[in-house]
């Protein structure tokens, strides 16, 4: 492609036109129709859900069910629980996400160099991670229990607390567990970062005088940016969507302090049987989803694949 | 672009006949079957017996072996672990119109499953396919519809609360009959705290437990939560908050239960009560008996009526409720091709004879007469649980009783780290009935029908 030749240009130009035009799209129909089947679909019916009137009387013929609108996004905005929900569901994956780096990237900053053992540590840090989130909850269930692990260990200091499980404390009880099951994805993605730094750099920033510190910051950190950036954002997503932690862990009806997003949806479909508000709230959590997802993929350009190659 | 167009065009007319392929199965008609069953199958939905999986497997295959003698019909058991699995699958029944034929549903869950209007209403012709109304105990039929002409749960089984009291611990402390007043309770309950014994056993942090004691309490000083009539909510008024004092009371003022029972669920309060390190443990069922007859205190235990004389009264002022009519009734899917056929399981399944081996295998209470009779008979120790069926009434016939219900135990939910310090104001409980109020208000107005 680095020929001068006049003709050369023009003739690859014409390649690169054709190969555009004939390229096979209709091959892409199979994977289509089964991305419009088990994505577009549902996701249409409960846009169409969050605008009808579907409750228990209503669910024998919901097709039938009486039409209103946005009223449901109304009641959900102004009469539901959504909007403190919504700041507890934001905040608490926030601040798992952003904890949760640093810890991963430390793990996995500590586990790069070769030393005995070493297989067996890495794959200890998964255990967390690989854990059923029913098993996680159980666990720390028992262990936040009244009078349970972590109340005696304050009272060997003449410390009590109060309830884990219950009232405000508990939203730190959730942070705390969720940031257990969750920052050993930050050190995979890290461990992966890490494992792309190829061995001429180490060698380079060795050769230059580098110390440490200058050569973690300066050399190191700069490849581990997006893996980074990526473990941020799916652990925010991964915790915000969480149900089955919170759920077992404090139970529904839940202390207000933990109502997070998808317990409200839960609790609104299956205890109160209102399918049209709750597919509203969860039109709006698909909302609050999308923004840190956008943000990503317009940060690593995955969204305009198309643009770049015009470009090419 | 027009490659895309044209994919846009195929993916349309894809989404089109999936909607239309959804339509057509919606109109499934319902047909009328013939009591020969033969190479017919019934399916029935059921909840699981954690704690008697063998035998309920047995009891599947005896059923279905003796019902295709009787007709030629085979039955299959489908079960579900929980009340919220059960929903799950009713839902999607409901809405594609095809599943189980039958289904067995808890008494309190009846209400919402009527308002689906997904069920067999009950008349005269489908009461006779079942053995008659009268073969039934009559206030087992408390929560089968919202009136008598329009039932749809069958009684099938029965689970009333009562309570069960420590015969030693009372005896040492001179108490020679178990309470019949909340007030008494309390009282008795102080006397033999002491020692690492605690009066009551109480589970604050159970999902469901709490609202089955503010209920009992209102409901026996007459107000029974929800006046169905007039859809109104009642939960901020003067008995319902005499109530949460009482039951709150009981870890705040006297102190008569374990302060780690604001953690406790249903289990760890049965724990507790097996380890004898409880003098009553109010709202059980006769079903508790397997745990306790391994226990600690087998042999040392008895059941009572719960008290039916409300908090800070002398006698009963509203209805002698001595428990929630509470169990589980069975309903036939509208849907369901095979109704006569499912009647004649209900049939089969309701009658004396097989009531009394399902009481044998699970420890359910029957609901047919004839049954109850001979069981009572030949079981004198649960006289006080069968006494209790009988003062069993229904909570409020309305589909906004599952909401209402959820607003109660959220009062005590919401309570539990004003309780863990000890301390629990009059205000803090009034402003969590006045929020409890009005979610119920707004339930009960959103309720049809």
């Amino acid at each position: 492609m680095v020929s001068t030749a006049p003709g050369a240009v023009r003739r690859s130009n014409r390649r690169l036109a054709a190969r555009r035009e004939g390229r096979p799209l209709w091959m892409l129909a199979p994977g289509g129709v089964l991305m419009v089947v088990v994505i577009v679909v549902p996701l249409i019916i409960a846009l169409i859900i969050s605008l009808l009137d579907l409750d228990q009387y209503t669910l024998r013929s919901w097709l039938q069910a009486p039409f209103i609108g946005l009223k449901n996004y109304v009641e959900a905005v102004g009469g539901s629980q959504l909007m403190p929900s919504v700041g507890i569901s934001v905040s608490f994956a926030v601040i798992v996400a952003v904890v949760s780096l640093p810890i991963g990237a430390a793990a996995a900053l500590a586990t790069q160099n070769a030393f005995r053992g070493r297989a067996i540590v890495r794959s200890c840090f998964l255990i967390p991670y690989v854990l059923p989130a029913f098993v996680v909850g159980t666990v720390w269930r028992t262990i936040f229990l009244r009078g349970g692990v972590v109340d005696q260990a304050f009272g060997l200091f003449g410390a009590h607390p109060g309830l884990w499980l219950n009232g405000p404390q508990s939203y730190w009880s959730l942070i705390l567990v969720q940031l257990w099951t969750s920052w050993p994805f930050a050190y995979l993605l890290v461990l992966a970062g890490l494992q792309a730094v190829e061995n001429e750099v180490h060698e380079a920033s060795a050769l230059d005088g580098a110390g440490w510190w200058h050569k973690l910051w300066y050399v190191i950190f700069p490849y581990l940016r997006g893996p980074a950036a990526l473990a941020v954002v799916i652990t925010f997503l991964h915790n915000f969507n969480a149900f089955t932690l919170p759920y077992v862990l404090f139970g529904v009806p839940a202390p207000d302090a933990v109502d997070v997003l998808p317990l409200l949806t839960y609790v609104t479909s299956f205890q109160s049987f209102r399918f049209g508000l709750s597919a509203a709230i969860a039109v709006c959590s698909l909302i609050i989803v999308a923004i840190p997802l956008f943000a990503y993929l317009r940060a690593v350009r995955l969204d305009v694949g198309e643009k770049r190659e015009v470009r090419a | 672009m027009k490659r895309r167009q044209a994919l846009g065009a195929l993916v349309g007319i894809a989404v089109l006949g999936i909607a239309l392929q959804g339509c057509s199965g919606n109109s499934a008609s319902n047909g009328g079957g013939g009591l020969d069953g033969k190479g017919k199958t019934l399916d029935v939905m059921i909840e699981s017996q954690p704690i008697y999986p063998t035998q309920q497997k047995q009891w599947f295959s005896d059923v279905s072996a003796a019902f295709e003698k009787q007709t030629g019909a085979k039955v299959t058991f489908e079960t579900y672990p929980s009340p919220q699995d059960e929903l799950t699958k009713i839902q999607t029944s409901v809405v594609s119109g095809q599943g189980p034929d039958i289904y067995t549903l808890g008494t309190t869950f009846t209400p919402t499953a009527y308002s689906t209007g997904a069920f067999t209403t009950m008349d005269d012709a489908t009461w006779k396919e079942v053995g008659g109304k009268d073969r039934f105990i009559p206030a087992t039929l408390g929560i089968s519809g919202p009136d008598d002409q329009h039932q749809v749960g069958i009684p099938f089984s029965s689970r009333p609360y009562v309570m069960a009291y420590n015969k030693d611990i009372l005896t040492q402390a001179g108490i020679s009959q178990p309470p019949t007043s909340w007030d008494e309770l309390t009282q008795d309950a102080a006397k033999v705290t002491g020692n690492g014994v605690y009066g009551i056993a109480v589970d604050y942090a159970d999902g469901y437990d709490p609202w089955k004691y503010i209920w009992g309490m209102s409901r026996t000083a007459g107000n029974p939560i929800v006046d169905v009539t007039t859809k109104k909510a009642k939960i901020d008024s003067p008995e319902v908050m005499k109530a949460y004092q009482t039951y709150f009371g009981w870890l705040t003022q006297q102190k008569v239960v374990d302060p780690a029972s604001v953690g406790w669920k249903g289990a760890n309060a049965l724990a507790a009560f097996a380890d004898g390190k409880a003098a009553f443990l109010p709202m059980t069922s006769s079903t508790s008996a397997a745990t306790l007859d391994k226990s600690a205190v087998a042999g040392k235990y008895a059941y009572a009526l719960l008290p039916t004389i409300p908090p800070g009264q002398t006698a009963t002022t509203g209805d002698p409720a001595a428990s929630i009519l509470s169990g589980d009734n069975i309903v036939v899917a509208k849907y369901s091709k095979n109704q006569d056929l499912a009647f004649a399981l209900v049939k089969y399944l309701t009658s004396a004879d097989s009531q009394l081996s399902y009481q044998k295998l699970f420890g359910d209470l029957p609901t047919n007469v004839d049954a109850a009779k001979q069981f009572q008979t030949n079981n004198p120790a649960f006289a006080p649980v069968i006494d209790a069926a009988g003062k069993s009434y229904g909570t409020p016939f309305t589909g906004a009783w599952s909401d209402v219900q959820l607003d109660l135990t959220n009062v005590v939910v919401q309570s539990l780290p004003q309780l863990a310090r000890g301390s629990l104001s009059d205000d803090q409980i009034e402003s969590k009935l006045k929020a409890a109020q009005s979610a119920a208000q707004t339930s009960l107005d959103k309720a049809k029908g």
